[in-house]
């Protein structure tokens, strides 16, 4: 059965999600502020109230427009409608997740987080792929599935939605790291500890903002991480990369292409991590480094040097 | 003997003239003559959903008589005399029954459980209460004017806030389901008195089983509108008959009342995390509603309980502390059940302006989105919107239990942030607060149970705590404007002089072991337990109201919440 879907958002991934959903063969709709050429049978609107007809509504804006387009959502969006974001970023100091900033704006119950190692270009392709749905919703998981699945791609379901927004932020942050690991020549076993561990120090924040652990071992996390360490191009790599050769974070951001959630998320995870009295050697660290607090090589010495507990 | 006889046998008036609800009359009134159909309607909705599938069936005969033969051997009472012999013969024949007895069986047990379920309503009993309550509770405060002006001290003593007149107004449109936070057992007493007061509704809702051995509470229990929940049964039926007890009487248009966190707050927190079962049943009710297109709405009013003095304090931090609070789920031994510290709580708390205030929250829709005074759903910004929109699948409102479910979740995290919205600070908890983080502050290193043990140890100067009481009340008023939570007017209007001294009179003389005491200029900490069961309902704001230096004392106490 043809699905009515919204795509709001015409960056890579939103344009993705439009493209996957239309070969499927559901009735798709993109809302961007600016006019875009899109393919065939998907229509573009610039007014948000060609949203009111969609069923299905896809969020695929960086998380500091976040509050503005959930305002302009909640003007034509009901209790019939489902949302699903992409986002891999965080809102404010307080790490409000998209989830919160929608439930707060508009009143869309319905609502689900998308993450995992899927990447746009596979998305729009068909090429095989998987990704995690977080949602308390299963009806909500069936239409995913039905507007994106299908053979080529695996959309797995958790209710623990929280954990994957945060595991989906937090990744971010981990590939800038291990990318700038990987630049400098750390060892792979370096990385593979820097990943572990790094993934540990996420999940121990998280889990204080309402996160299961098991989340972020999973595609939300991990797996995430995974795809990011073999190469998926993603503009984190070219970040941390452009950090280890020496420019300064701002130059860097500019490099990577893209705008880059994880740096913001970073000093807010940091700074809530310190209120509770939580240690955050990997990110307390790199935070240094990057603000040049701290040179590469003392950096490693730091960690290294640090008491070695249980796993 | 008695005891059973009073719990398993109403006490009832007896009819000789039924009364003639009026059009006027709220929804209970018209209870006694729908409580037979209400029985039946839910022993046929419990039967149809396990007759159809033999296994499922098989499973619930085998729970009943599993869970009550281990019940009624641990009970060795006269109840256990009379039915274990039935329970056992069953459970050995199950497996040999055809469908027919199985199901006979079935309909059997579920109508007996509906029906000792099942309350009763008496007007007239309603109206003695109503005139009689406030008195005997003003007269146990003040016997001396027990006869005279004795409801005027209640009036003193219970102040209610909140928007009433649109509570007045919803209530001929659909039906309002109180939710509270739960600090005392006196609470569905209070808040039954505040409902009158402010011309709300009498609501029906679920007493535990215990309450109904006590004679006279257990006569007005049953004809109050009371249903009785017998915690002891495991049975998982039973908790199905429960919840579509609770649900069927909300479809029908009854106010009710129950309380989300299932339990007192054994640590005096505001409740964060709420059990979902009775509040997914009046989900289910709109949405059963909305599938056979019957226009009632449902709408939760959030309501918050706060007690300058808590009658329980000292057993449930107790509790808390021993982190009993599973294993004592039922606690049948604390002050409550103890009539000289009624007689001590409330000679105290006639003494006490505003010792406590109840707050009816704004009320909100199943999905969380706050309603107007016509019963519409609005959106953040205005905007009314169809709630039965919610519910629809392709247009059309279907029957979904696990979106249902979602939606009680969600419900429930809504209900977290409003509990902290509407909570009312008392001035015992304010003063708590303080001397508990000097203690905090006094004390780097030391975990929760070394300070806890500090008791006489620690002095604080008078004039720096009260300049210190003086801030911490500027900043939450401050937090108040911004609407994150509420203060009472005694918090507002009282020096902090005053307020020290206050708080050390409330708790002094009522509590077993002593908060704090003045000796000079020093304020000597007592039991610091007892601060630290007062002071927890500012656990979410310690760190708003802190100054820097107060900063990492404030977060070891804010992180006392954390686990919960």
């Amino acid at each position: 059965m043809s699905l009515r879907v919204g795509v709001v958002g015409a960056g890579g991934f939103g344009r993705a999600i439009a493209l996957a959903s239309a070969r499927h063969g559901h009735e798709v709709v993109l809302w961007s502020r600016r006019e875009r050429d899109l393919p065939d049978p998907i229509r573009m609107s610039t007014d948000v109230a060609d949203i009111r007809d969609c069923e299905l509504v896809f969020l695929a804006v960086p998380a500091r427009h976040a509050v503005e387009v959930a305002e302009q959502l909640g003007e034509v969006v009901d209790g019939r409608h489902s949302m699903v974001h992409v986002s891999r970023g965080l809102v404010g100091a307080e790490l409000k997740t998209i989830t919160q900033v929608i439930r707060d704006k508009t009143v869309c119950r319905r609502l689900g987080a998308l993450a995992g190692p899927l990447v746009a270009d596979a998305l729009a392709e068909g090429r095989p792929s998987g990704a995690i749905l977080g949602t308390g919703f299963p009806d909500l998981t069936g239409m995913v599935r039905e507007a994106l699945g299908g053979a080529g791609l695996r959309i797995y379901e958790t209710r623990d939605v929280v954990g994957v927004e945060l595991a989906s932020a937090t990744v971010g942050f981990l590939t800038v790291v291990l990318a700038y690991g990987q630049e400098v020549g750390l060892d792979p076993s370096t990385l593979a500890v820097l990943a572990t561990r790094g993934i540990v120090e996420v999940s121990r924040i998280g889990q204080t903002l309402g996160a299961k652990e098991s989340t972020f071992m999973g595609l939300a996390g991990l797996g995430d991480l995974i795809a990011a360490v073999a190469g998926d191009q993603r503009p984190e790599l070219r970040l941390g990369r452009a950090l280890a050769q020496g420019v300064d974070l701002s130059n860097a951001v500019g490099e990577a292409g893209a705008y880059v959630e994880g740096i913001d998320v970073a000093g807010h995870l940091i700074e809530h991590a310190r209120r509770l009295g939580l240690e955050t050697p990997i990110s307390s660290t790199f935070a240094a480094v990057t603000e040049g607090r701290l040179s590469q090589d003392d950096a490693i010495q730091a960690l290294m040097e640090r008491r070695v507990g249980k796993e | 003997m008695l005891k059973r006889f009073l719990s398993e046998r109403p006490l009832r008036l007896p009819h000789i003239k039924p009364y003639v609800p009026r059009p006027s009359d709220p929804s209970i009134f018209w209870f006694n003559s729908e409580r037979d159909d209400i029985v039946s309607d839910v022993v046929k909705r419990i039967c149809t959903t396990h007759e159809p599938d033999r296994a499922r069936l098989e499973i619930a005969l085998n729970d009943a008589a599993y869970h009550e033969i281990r019940r009624l051997e641990t009970q060795r009472d006269e109840e256990a005399r009379d039915r274990l012999g039935y329970w056992r013969s069953m459970i050995r024949r199950i497996g040999k029954m055809d469908d027919t007895e199985q199901r006979r069986v079935l309909h059997t047990i579920v109508t007996e459980m509906t029906r000792d379920v099942a309350g009763n309503f008496d007007p007239r009993v309603y109206r003695f209460a109503r005139q009689a309550a406030p008195r005997l509770i003003g007269g146990i405060m003040e016997p001396r004017r027990l006869v005279a002006a004795a409801p005027e001290s209640l009036d003193r003593v219970l102040k209610v806030q909140g928007d009433l007149e649109r509570l007045r107004q919803l209530q001929n449109e659909g039906s309002l389901v109180f939710v509270p936070t739960h600090s005392s057992n006196l609470d569905s007493i209070v808040l039954a008195q505040a409902l009158e007061i402010s011309g709300l509704p009498p609501v029906v809702y679920g007493a535990g089983k215990n309450l109904f051995t006590n004679p006279i509470i257990s006569f007005f229990m049953h004809n109050l509108g009371a249903y009785r929940v017998d915690r002891r049964i495991r049975v998982s039926l039973y908790k199905d008959i429960l919840k579509l007890y609770s649900q069927v009487m909300i479809e029908r248009g009854y106010h009710s009342l129950f309380f989300p966190g299932g339990t007192r707050s054994r640590s005096g927190m505001i409740e964060r995390h709420v059990k979902l079962g009775l509040l997914g049943s009046a989900v289910e009710a709109f949405t059963t509603n909305q599938v056979r297109r019957i226009d009632r709405p449902v709408w939760f009013v959030p309501t918050t309980i706060n007690y300058a003095l808590v009658l329980e304090a000292e057993t449930l931090i107790k509790d808390w502390l021993m982190e009993e609070g599973q294993a004592r789920y039922i606690i049948e031994d604390d002050e409550f059940s103890q009539i000289d510290r009624w007689f001590a709580f409330f000679r105290k708390m006639v003494g006490m302006r505003g010792a406590c205030t109840i707050r009816f929250g704004d009320p909100i829709d199943p999905f969380g989105n706050r309603v107007d005074a016509r019963g519409q759903s609005l959106t953040p910004t205005g905007r009314a919107i169809d709630p039965g929109g919610y519910v629809e699948q392709r247009g059309k409102p279907v029957v979904d239990a696990l979106r249902d479910a979602a939606y009680t979740r969600e419900l429930g995290e809504v209900l977290a942030q409003r509990y902290e919205q509407d909570t009312v600070l008392m001035s015992t908890q304010v003063v708590a607060h303080v001397l508990f983080r000097d203690l905090v502050q006094s004390t780097p290193g030391m975990d929760l149970f070394a300070r806890l043990r500090l008791r006489g140890e620690i002095g604080l100067d008078r004039e720096t705590l009260c300049q210190e009481l003086g801030e911490a009340r500027d900043r939450l008023c401050a937090l108040e404007a911004k609407g994150r939570v509420r203060t009472s007017d005694v918090v507002k209007e009282d020096t902090p002089s005053e307020l020290l001294e206050r708080a050390l009179s409330y708790w002094n003389g009522y509590h077993d072991s002593t908060a704090a005491t003045l000796e000079g200029n020093r304020v000597v900490l007592g039991d610091p337990s007892l601060l630290l069961y007062y002071q927890n309902r500012l656990v979410p704001f310690a760190e708003d109201i802190a100054s820097p230096e107060q900063l990492q004392a404030a977060c070891e106490i804010r992180n006392l919440g954390a686990h919960r």
